[in-house]
């Protein structure tokens, strides 16, 4: 069993129309044994970028605290928005720093960019763990049921979803591929993010 | 073999590990207390490999103790887990890591709560209503999930307790015979004796 | 002690006299006063940063001299003062943009490198064995936050946001003209000739296309931006600060 897959855990981000969402999983296990069902792996980055963290379960935590450094940081230093597609190369860069040791996490971005006509554009993306950008139109899958995500939302997602369509498509996708992932489960939480709010739901689903 | 168990109850923390010290098959020392009190509201039950453990243990109960004579207060529960687990991450990327699995108990005093972490030697964290290490969590684990009670009074916490240890006892091959039990709330540490 | 030069004080280290100067810096300036004047001007679409190429012989190949230096697509700088102290200052600012766009993929905006520049000045003011740099720099940037700007940077480490400034020889009364011929709203043209006619008020010479540096920053068009941004990954967006060339330069000069 790789490292990768010790704490088990997975993540979703998809894009809608004018939105986009991003959900996890709330497992934390140790190997086939399950320690904690509250594990959350999303997290805010700014009020309309959020990352997901699915991997060895000690890294998530380290690279969520280092990136609340970094962005914090970057906030003080330049008083200006942090846009997704600036923060991905911050992410790229900094997993790239450790490229012959790097933390086992493969972090996955969904957020608005603003275009420069002061709209906002959904952002998703992914990366592997030494930070090879991958940018997606319509989903990016990470952790233990990627495979099972990949062919769940390859069936059910499609294009200019509204916020309340996008939620139900995810959360269908997540439950359901983790429903067949012995390492990821009991129940999830989901972002839909939107140009002036976000909504969060946290979801049971088959609890064994 | 070392095993240790935590669980949360109304107003308290139920910390237990243990007291045997190993070396091989052969126990050396049956009286082993393995829990350290780190401030007045906070104890720390640890174990794994022999010699990482008391040298890891001592060197955060003197850095958490430096904290509390330097700012007058001890960190809160949720600061020490926290500080608790980077160290063990830090030390996982080092040249010789500690291998040390952690159950961080503590009773916040500000916002009177009890809160129970769940570290191992990688640095992963968990806040957790009950917990264990080692092959007794099999066990505990299960039990817990059944019979803990997150509002219960003491009583009923060692009730649960006794039944992980118990069932530990009954069907653990290597079962440890003897436990240092002790219990953090508002009055801060207690030995409580099963 | 209290000499007319400084006395004790002047020396290489940088200490405070009594009087809370630090002599080191007003040195400092005082070779930037006697460096040839330079001036910038933000105008409503744009800013122009402008200097006086002065050689000292004719024989001189002065095509070779650089006083207006690109830092980044997006910034430029123009000095008075050491032109070897501007060298390194140049060097380190390029090598900071870089370093920055190895991070965020972008280019820094125009506070963070003034920042950044400024905190090298600042560093020679405190550090053993350093004197400080002989040189006052106005910086023109621009980036999508705050659009164009100005900032003047001084030995001391200070920095200031301008909407037109001067350095060097005939600062004094280059900015008594500036601040005469200013308003808000003028365009980017009117600035590059109100630069020209600011300079020729103290210049030593002949004013040519030889003897004469422009840089200058547009403003693109939300269009330009929204074309730099689309695949923006790899595409490269329109550099908006660049050097006006000698023919440029002329023209504006025989208008």
């Amino acid at each position: 069993m790789s490292i990768m897959d010790h704490n088990g855990g997975s993540v979703i981000a998809m894009a809608g129309k004018d939105c986009v969402a991003i959900a996890s999983d709330l497992r934390l296990g140790a190997g086939a044994q399950t320690i904690a069902m509250n594990f959350e792996k999303v997290f805010p980055v700014t009020d309309r970028l959020y990352m997901g963290l699915p991997g060895l379960a000690t890294d998530v935590i380290t690279l969520r605290e280092k990136f609340r450094y970094l962005t914090n940081m970057f906030h003080i230093k330049e008083s200006r928005p942090l846009q997704p597609s600036t923060f991905a190369h911050l992410l790229s860069s900094t997993l790239y720093e450790r490229r012959f040791g790097p933390y086992f996490c493969e972090p996955v971005l969904a957020g608005l960019e603003l275009t420069p006509s002061g709209t906002y554009q959904p952002y998703i993306a992914g990366t592997d763990l030494i930070g090879c950008l991958n940018f997606a139109k319509d989903f990016i899958v990470a952790g233990t049921a990627s495979d099972k995500l990949f062919g769940v939302a390859e069936g059910l997602w499609e294009p200019d979803l509204g916020p309340e369509d996008l939620f139900e498509t995810i959360s269908q996708t997540l439950l359901n591929s983790v429903d067949r992932d012995a390492y990821s489960g009991w129940g999830a939480i989901v972002h839909v993010i939107t140009a002036d709010k976000v909504v969060t739901r946290t979801l049971k689903g088959r609890m064994d | 073999m070392e095993c240790s168990f935590a669980l949360t109850g109304k107003d308290y923390v139920l910390v237990a590990a243990d007291t045997t010290s190993a070396r091989s098959i052969i126990k050396m020392k049956v009286d082993e207390d393995k829990i350290k009190t780190l401030s007045p509201h906070l104890l720390m039950a640890y174990s794994g490999e022999p010699g990482d453990t008391v040298q890891f243990a001592e060197y955060i109960e003197r850095n958490i103790r430096l904290y509390h004579i330097r700012n007058l207060y001890p960190l809160r529960p949720q600061s020490a887990a926290s500080w608790i687990r980077r160290a063990l991450a830090e030390s996982l990327r080092s040249r010789q890591s500690y291998t040390v699995n952690l159950l961080v108990g503590g009773f916040d005093t500000a916002d009177k709560t009890p809160h129970l972490y769940w570290i191992d030697y990688l640095g992963t964290m968990a806040t957790v209503p009950f917990a264990a290490h080692g092959y007794g969590s099999y066990f505990a684990s299960s039990l817990l999930d059944r019979y803990h009670n997150p509002d219960g009074t003491l009583e009923e916490g060692l009730d649960a307790l006794r039944r992980a240890i118990d069932e530990t006892a009954k069907r653990l091959v290597v079962s440890p015979g003897k436990y240092t039990v002790k219990v953090v709330d508002k009055d801060g540490v207690r030995v409580i004796d099963l | 002690m209290a000499t007319a030069d400084g006395g004790a004080y002047s020396y290489s280290l940088t200490v405070f006299s009594p009087s809370g100067k630090l002599v080191q810096i007003e040195h400092a300036l005082a070779a930037v006063s006697q460096g040839t004047t330079s001036l910038g001007i933000k105008a409503s679409n744009g800013i122009v940063i402008a200097t006086e190429k002065k050689s000292s012989s004719i024989l001189i190949d002065d095509s070779m001299i650089e006083k207006v230096a690109v830092i980044c697509p997006n910034i430029g700088i123009v000095y008075s003062g050491m032109g070897p102290d501007f060298r390194i200052l140049i060097a380190k600012a390029r090598k900071s943009a870089q370093a920055y766009w190895k991070i965020y993929g972008e280019y820094p905006p125009t506070l963070v490198l003034t920042q950044e520049i400024a905190t090298v000045m600042q560093q020679a003011t405190q550090s053993g064995g350093v004197r400080p740099y002989g040189v006052s720099l106005l910086v023109a940037g621009y980036d999508v936050h705050r659009g164009p700007t100005l900032y003047q940077v001084d030995p001391s480490g200070s920095y200031w946001a301008w909407k037109a400034s001067a350095i060097g020889k005939n600062m004094i009364n280059a900015k008594t003209f500036l601040e005469k011929r200013y308003n808000d709203d003028i365009s980017l043209e009117d600035a590059i000739h109100t630069a020209l006619l600011t300079l020729k008020e103290g210049f030593e010479g002949q004013m040519t296309e030889k003897t004469l540096e422009i840089g200058i920053i547009t403003v693109p068009s939300t269009e330009e931006l929204e074309a730099g941004k689309i695949g923006g990954e790899t595409g490269r967006p329109k550099p908006t600060f660049r050097k006006l060339t000698e023919e440029e330069v002329r023209d504006y000069l025989a208008l």
